[in-house]
């Protein structure tokens, strides 16, 4: 598989954002999990409060997120037919272009930056 | 006890701790990748994400500071970045 291939970049800026979209969602979901636990181990009602802030926000950003993907074809939680279809092809698609080799080997990009992290305490200390 | 009343416990502590370092690894993640994305309602539902995290994290940071291991913030990273 070649990557410069115009045929490979058919279609490819929806199957980018499905991904994204997908990583978002998940992001989204771990968060309302996690607020949720985290919440069950808190009595200070100050934390608890925001806690509880933050999952009441996590679940709607979760909704919104969710519709939006339904709208745009790229989740089918109604449809498992056609979710395990797009389940495979996003995972073969994206082990293909894992196996391409799409960066230098060198990515330190060493002086490309005009300060060391550790000027601030007199440079060479570190 | 009157002190300890707007301290925070320490496993609630460690509890604000991996929330605050969620919330900042998928805000930086939100604010990279709207530069990938393509579509514009996905990449406005990532910007909303991006300025309600940002008031997350103020939030939590606020509360953090109760933690009973709190230290005071050094300017910069206390310990030199070896390369």
């Amino acid at each position: 598989m070649d990557y410069v291939d115009p045929k490979n970049s058919l279609n490819m800026p929806e199957m980018a954002d499905m991904t994204f979209a997908m990583d978002f969602l998940i992001r989204v979901k771990e968060g309302v999990r996690n607020t949720a636990i985290a919440l069950t181990e808190t009595v200070s009602p100050d934390a608890r409060t925001l806690l509880r802030t933050q999952l009441h926000q996590g679940i709607a950003f979760h909704q919104e997120i969710t519709d939006l993907m339904v709208r745009k074809k790229w989740f089918h939680p109604y449809d498992l037919q056609k979710q395990y279809q797009l389940d495979q092809l996003s995972a073969n698609k994206t082990v293909d272009i894992s196996k391409m080799k799409l960066f230098p080997d060198d990515t330190t990009r060493k002086g490309m930056f005009d300060r060391t992290p550790d000027e601030h305490m007199g440079g060479n200390q570190a | 006890m009157i002190s300890q009343q707007s301290a925070l416990a320490a496993h609630e502590s460690l509890e604000i701790h991996e929330a605050l370092n969620f919330k900042t690894l998928c805000l930086a993640k939100s604010k990279l990748m709207q530069g990938l994305v393509f579509d514009q309602e996905l990449k406005d539902l990532m910007e909303k994400d991006v300025q309600q995290s940002i008031q997350a994290i103020a939030d939590l940071q606020a509360l953090y500071v109760k933690a009973p291991f709190q230290a005071p913030v050094p300017e910069f990273r206390p310990t030199p970045i070896l390369s």
